[in-house]
């Protein structure tokens, strides 16, 4: 059995045999099985200044760079391990340089907060074992986390949930559109089809304080009563949900707090990246701060995301692992990566290895070398390679920590 | 020279909401500059009476245009796209339109186009400006 690296689910069960050169995949999602059918397309060549070259001379570019930087910030690092993330840890530190990965962006602040302590939450297992009411709040599963309802929430029988998803788990599902994972909402389920995710707090705070709903006069109190039904409830909050919350996260914590007054509702975040929460929590421990931090400074600020660090040209060197900026981050910050030196380490041809500086091309982890990862749960999963690489994002990161 | 029939159908503004497609995701490991990474990131999926009620069919190209930046798209029908709207997959095409202000969903002007899809490259160059 090997892990999926193929997101925040880390699906432990993937059966992958080769033979006579030909790969055959089973148990996985289509992102998961694609991951492993597909390794060797699309691969990365070493690169100086858009020029082919041997890795040793394109590696020796990359510290080059490294070593003349005043001002590196490190970016990405969501699907590599703990190992390679540690290493890139360090290396921001001896250079006082800064460091972020995806969260910033993405689900950085729920975790921070479960991390705090400022959010009950649960492990995967745990919901699988005994979860009733099951809430996607800005997110579909069906396509970012394929196998998260099947293995996890609910499909899966499990010890108090015994009798299957047609009678021992309610699902509500929250989105401004009817997705894939909407669409199930059929019998013990909700779907709400919301323009304002704060309209909806306020409309389920007026039912936890008594009062009548201002929107769905029937469907809040219903869910609310399902709840209580149950002394496990779960969130599974997305993007949709943080973009939605417009930053007002107080409010959602008193929201959380007012329901766990009445009932156990714990709340996990349901991001894509396989080992974002890895990065995080390696952060927390270290600096006490989840992301976009100076090691300069000593301190996390939004102000060190390394978007606004592109906005503000507060750098002159980007060294990007394992992430491709220019399809997920807005064009104007990722404008600016063409501005300054950009070193990127990846496995695949990106759109940002187009317009980098220097090209490291690495092995992908979890498929190609193996190591740690944490899934969105907290819970660490160990990985081993299917396929064998020898440079991977260690190797590189062990040879760029060499030059400062 | 053929008709022109696109510049004939009005420009509307329309809700964008942009999220993951796992056929797309699956796509960018075969290669972000392949045909099928374009195929299934260059969309605009539309439900079939925001469509009609605007003129759209299944293969036509679109323009979406929001702060002075523009993607042609083709349309695709699909139920599970906003009631007001299109629904994009994340990738270049979205993020080129994007900010934080309005990440995941925002309005755009949506209007008929002539021509092919837009091709990562041309974002690509247009950085490198």
């Amino acid at each position: 059995m090997f892990t999926c690296p193929g997101c925040s689910c880390l699906c432990d069960d993937i059966v992958v045999k080769t033979e006579d050169g030909k790969i055959s995949v089973r148990n996985a999602c289509r992102r998961g099985a694609g991951i492993f059918l597909n390794h060797n397309l699309s691969r990365a060549k070493p690169k100086v200044n858009g020029k082919e070259t041997d890795f040793d001379d394109a590696l020796e570019k990359a510290r080059e760079l490294i070593q003349q930087s005043k001002s590196l910030a490190i970016y990405g690092l969501d699907t590599t391990t703990l190992e390679a993330q540690k290493l890139a840890i360090e290396l921001a530190e001896k250079k006082e340089a800064f460091i972020d990965d995806n969260s910033s962006f993405c689900l950085g602040d729920f975790v921070e907060m479960i991390l705090k302590g400022e959010l009950p939450t649960a492990t995967f297992d745990d919901v699988r074992d005994y979860a009733y009411v099951i809430v996607y709040w800005g997110v579909d599963p069906y396509h970012s986390l394929s196998r998260h309802l099947s293995r996890f929430s609910y499909y899966p029988r499990g010890k108090k949930r015994q009798r299957g998803y047609e009678e021992d788990r309610f699902l509500v599902v929250i989105d401004v559109r009817r997705t894939h994972t909407a669409m199930l909402c059929k019998k013990n389920a909700k779907f709400f089809q919301v323009r304002d995710d704060l309209e909806l707090i306020n409309a389920f705070n007026q039912v936890l304080d008594g009062k009548a709903p201002s929107i769905f006069p029937q469907d809040i109190p219903r869910v609310v009563k399902e709840m209580e039904k149950s002394d496990f409830n779960v969130i599974f909050g997305g993007l949709g949900l943080k973009y939605g919350l417009k930053g007002n996260y107080d409010m959602f914590k008193e929201f959380m707090g007012k329901l766990n007054a009445r009932t156990n509702v714990y709340f996990i975040p349901a991001g894509c990246h396989p080992n974002m929460r890895g990065f995080n929590e390696l952060m927390f421990e270290k600096t006490g701060s989840v992301n976009k931090y100076s090691f300069k400074d000593g301190k996390s600020s939004n102000d060190f995301a390394f978007y606004n660090l592109l906005k503000n040209d507060l750098i002159d060197t980007a060294l990007v692992i394992g992430t491709d900026p220019l399809n997920s981050l807005p064009f104007e910050y990722a404008k600016k990566l063409a501005k300054i030196n950009t070193i990127v380490v990846d496995p695949r041809v990106s759109f940002t290895s187009e317009i980098a500086d220097v090209v490291l091309p690495s092995a992908i982890s979890g498929v190609e070398s193996g190591g740690t990862m944490v899934r969105a749960d907290g819970v660490r999963v160990e990985l081993k390679p299917v396929f064998e690489r020898e440079i991977n994002d260690e190797f590189i990161l062990k040879k760029l920590l060499e030059v400062v | 020279m053929p008709l022109q029939f696109a510049k004939f159908l009005r420009k509307i503004t329309a809700t964008v909401v942009v999220g993951r497609s796992s056929f797309q995701v699956e796509a960018a490991d075969k290669g972000k500059f392949s045909e099928e990474f374009v195929e299934k990131s260059a969309v605009a999926y539309m439900k079939e009476e925001f469509a009609k009620k605007n003129g759209f069919k299944e293969g036509d190209v679109v323009r979406l245009t929001r702060n002075g930046r523009s993607v042609n798209l083709r349309v695709a029908i699909a139920d599970y796209a906003p009631d007001d709207g299109v629904f994009i997959p994340n990738s270049i095409y979205a993020s080129y339109l994007a900010d934080f202000d309005g990440f995941k969903r925002f309005e755009a002007s949506l209007e008929p186009a002539d021509g092919d899809v837009t091709k990562p490259e041309e974002i690509i160059q247009k950085m490198l400006k």
